[in-house]
């Protein structure tokens, strides 16, 4: 469940400058064919390190992305929720395994991106940094954070990197179950009991400012990514991508009588864009940079599951096997 | 056909691998390595789902559905050994519970297989996949952490020997013992046990683990006729949280 | 900590919150996972699993790739028993970059996969006699290269492979059963319209 937004910091002026122009030509000339890049190409270093850089967000926002929801995964009602909601999360961890591989054939490994997350070098989703209240804030994250994380990610499966296209055919694969689930969760808040459509709603009053930020800062105020468009790295504009996801879902929650907290929201149907309130920048950059309900929790957990678990990775290192970049 | 032979023995069959399945998904996004957090989690779904369908025989027999019966009971209506609702503590403690419980569970489901009592010898043979990963999974895990650094196999020392006379509480004598080897429903507790202790040591052995003599442990019973440690009752008001703020409502 | 999750409360206090920096690539091998979705389809390439040996190699990667969807078999090889051609663009073909190369030593089998375009995934195309490995692939060129373009080339020997032994197949028998892991177990329309239904009246 991944959102970008937050991948791309400025490229200063000079920094893809300087490569063989050659082999810039040879390889702008096969992304232009549509033509996927492999690992062991030839690439510019402002690629590889646009590429690693969103790739291991991405993976981290996995993992991380697992907490808010296991938060419910010892209390899920009933054997349906209860399974369902186990092997959710549990995907959520497998689609970190694969971004994680999938950043690693670009020359980083695994280690050292789970330390820089787990030393807060390395960002992740912004909505992970939310607590999970109740049942319905699970469900919430279930069905629309995964939706729009959806959106995200099928737009990014037509990136031009092999392997990252690779684990994200496979993840969004995996994540229709995710949000078929969450919208049966939701459809049976909706229709349950008084109490039942309250939890829902009051979860919606919460999440939906940080859905909103969810797809990143506005087009107008965030930072010139043409040259990682013209590479197939960044593949849709913030403001695009949220646009596509509230026309997908906006209607799903009018349908169910839910009411969404923003009330200049509705469709232009001049030009077929939403209008709603600017979500708060402000806060999104202070959630980012660490100051977030959850973001000391998060990374605290992380980081006890990594010392946890260190005497087994140790018990697991044989100098047989010493680490080799993955292939593909 | 003893019905309340049968019962008995799908109950503690079924609140095992419920209260084990829910203690291993405890792991689930904090696991040692994600490929093992992976790996874990969907044996303890498989857990959960064996569960469900021992809950659902016992629906046939009678008893009420599956959601009321996980959900609603208080600890000392449950009949799971007391072993599978220990707090899981840390990941070597966690993994000797599985070995040895799942290396229990599998050989129980393949003496099923033979089961006078139909549905139980068809979920048997269906499950068998499930059960087979579940062993070649622990049995792997045992060896390479029990012969890899000094302190992994310390750790799993120390675990093997807290988890044992937990481990022998699995086959606490149950009164339709008689009556189910007699129907041909099951062999029995006690042909288990000494099954399961021939693979216990088949597998130590293999590694730099060393195994107590057996009539040197006493077994921890009570667990199959509902005395349960303080541990079992918050887990079970933990899981039906949710399910409690309603239980007619539909979730 | 105190956390809405039961399960955070319940974790043991362990370290400081600043980790002692770890030795960088201190971790173990990557090995090379290929999944056969169907009996009568081809392994294919599908992902990297970290493990310490071919065996755990094999368990684990059972459940990062093959808990979900299809699967009848699976194998592993670890990362550098995989030779692996040069890669190609355009309409050049990997075949035609490889050169006769000289027997020397044992003959052994290996499993040749393709890579038919770029960005999809390397497919099992069958099996060679070699001694070596660049004879694997120029063997390969003479007996298992069609019309269909190639565009990246893989041999490996048939003995560094972890394959699904007989007695393992049973490892997927419930995996079509596992519904509560598909999209099609929560179809919510019927709830959905009688709910749209009431509230219309």
């Amino acid at each position: 469940m991944y959102g970008g937004g937050n991948t791309f910091e400025g490229i200063k002026p000079d920094e893809h400058t300087g490569e063989d122009p050659i082999q810039l030509a040879e390889f702008e000339a096969r992304i232009d064919r549509g033509e996927k890049i492999e690992p062991s190409d030839w690439m510019p270093k402002l690629y590889r390190k646009q590429l690693i850089r969103m790739i291991e967000q991405h993976a981290h926002s996995e993992i991380i992305g697992a907490l808010p929801e296991g938060t419910w995964i010892t209390r899920a009602p009933g054997f349906k929720r209860k399974m369902a909601l186990m092997a959710k999360v549990q995907d959520e961890v497998g689609h970190g395994q694969l971004l994680y591989s999938a950043a690693e054939t670009l020359g980083k490994s695994r280690e050292e991106m789970i330390d820089d997350l787990i030393n807060g070098r390395s960002k992740y989703s912004n909505i992970f940094n939310y607590p999970t209240f109740t049942w319905a804030d699970c469900c919430f994250i279930s069905w629309l954070v995964d939706a729009g994380a959806i959106v995200n990610q099928l737009a990014n499966a037509k990136g031009s990197y092999g392997p990252y296209c690779r684990a994200l055919d496979r993840i969004c694969a995996e994540e229709s179950f995710h949000l078929k689930y969450g919208h049966h969760c939701v459809i049976y808040l909706a229709s349950g009991t008084q109490k039942q459509r309250d939890m829902f709603q009051e979860a919606l009053n919460r999440w939906w400012p940080p859905m909103m930020h969810f797809f990143g800062p506005s087009d107008k105020i965030s930072v010139h990514t043409e040259i990682l468009m013209k590479w197939k790295v960044k593949m849709g504009s913030n403001d695009d991508m949220r646009n596509q996801f509230l026309d997908m879902y906006v209607p799903k929650i009018w349908e169910l009588g839910f009411t969404i907290p923003d009330p200049n929201l509705k469709k232009d149907t001049e030009t077929g864009r939403w209008m709603y309130t600017e979500p708060d920048w402000e806060e999104f950059k202070r959630v980012i940079n660490g100051d977030g309900p959850c973001n000391k929790e998060r990374l605290e957990v992380r980081r006890i599951a990594e010392e946890r678990g260190r005497w087994v990775r140790e018990a697991l290192r044989t100098p047989k096997t010493a680490y080799l970049t993955p292939l593909a | 056909m003893n019905h309340e032979a049968i019962k008995e023995l799908l109950y503690k069959m079924a609140d095992d691998q419920l209260i084990l399945g829910h203690r291993n998904s405890e792991w689930t996004g904090f696991g040692p390595l994600l490929e093992e957090d992976i790996a874990f989690s969907s044996m303890a779904q498989d857990k959960i789902g064996h569960s469900l369908a021992l809950y659902t025989i016992l629906n046939d027999l009678g008893e009420q559905d599956p959601d009321t019966t996980a959900f609603t009971r208080t600890a000392d209506q449950f009949h799971n050994t007391v072993f599978t609702e220990l707090p899981n503590a840390e990941y070597d403690f966690s993994l000797i519970r599985h070995f040895l419980y799942d290396t229990a569970e599998a050989l129980r489901f393949e003496m099923l297989g033979q089961s006078s009592f139909e549905p139980l010898a068809q979920l048997a043979t269906k499950v068998r996949g499930e059960l087979r990963y579940h062993t070649m999974h622990a049995n792997i895990w045992v060896k390479q952490l029990g012969t890899a650094t000094k302190e992994s196999i310390s750790r799993l020392q120390q675990s093997l020997e807290f988890a044992l006379p937990y481990a022998l509480g699995i086959f606490e004598p149950s009164p339709y013992e008689s009556d189910l080897i007699n129907d041909g429903i099951f062999e029995g507790e006690k042909a288990l046990e000494e099954k399961w202790k021939k693979k216990v040591e088949s597998l130590i052995t293999q590694t730099q683990l060393q195994l107590p003599k057996w009539e040197t442990i006493t077994p921890h019973y009570g667990g199959r006729i509902g005395n349960h440690t303080e541990h079992l009752q918050p887990l079970l008001d933990e899981m039906s949280e949710v399910f409690n703020i309603d239980p007619t409502a539909e979730w | 900590m105190k956390s809405l999750d039961p399960r955070v409360n319940r974790l043991p206090q362990t370290g400081s919150a600043n980790t002692t920096p770890k030795v960088p690539l201190d971790q173990f091998g990557t090995f090379q996972v290929f999944v056969q979705p169907k009996a009568n389809k081809p392994f294919q390439h599908e992902g990297i699993v970290h493990a310490p040996n071919l065996e755990m190699a094999y368990v684990l990667a059972k459940e990062a790739f093959t808990r979900r969807f299809t699967c009848v078999s699976i194998y592993v090889a670890e990362t550098r028993n995989i030779h692996v051609s040069v890669l190609t663009e355009g309409d050049d073909d990997a075949y035609d970059h490889v050169s006769e190369a000289a027997q020397e030593g044992k003959k052994a089998s290996y499993e040749i996969f393709h890579m038919f375009k770029r960005g999809k995934q390397h497919q099992h195309v069958g099996t060679v006699e070699a001694t070596n490995p660049n004879e694997a692939l120029w063997l390969a060129s003479k007996q298992l290269r069609t019309e269909k373009q190639v565009f990246n080339i893989w041999a490996i020997r048939t003995s560094d492979i972890r394959f699904t032994n007989q007695e393992d197949l049973d490892l997927w028998l419930t995996l079509p059963e596992k519904k509560f892991r598909d999209a099609a177990a929560y179809k919510g329309g019927e709830k959905l319209k009688t709910f749209l239904d009431a509230s219309k009246k």
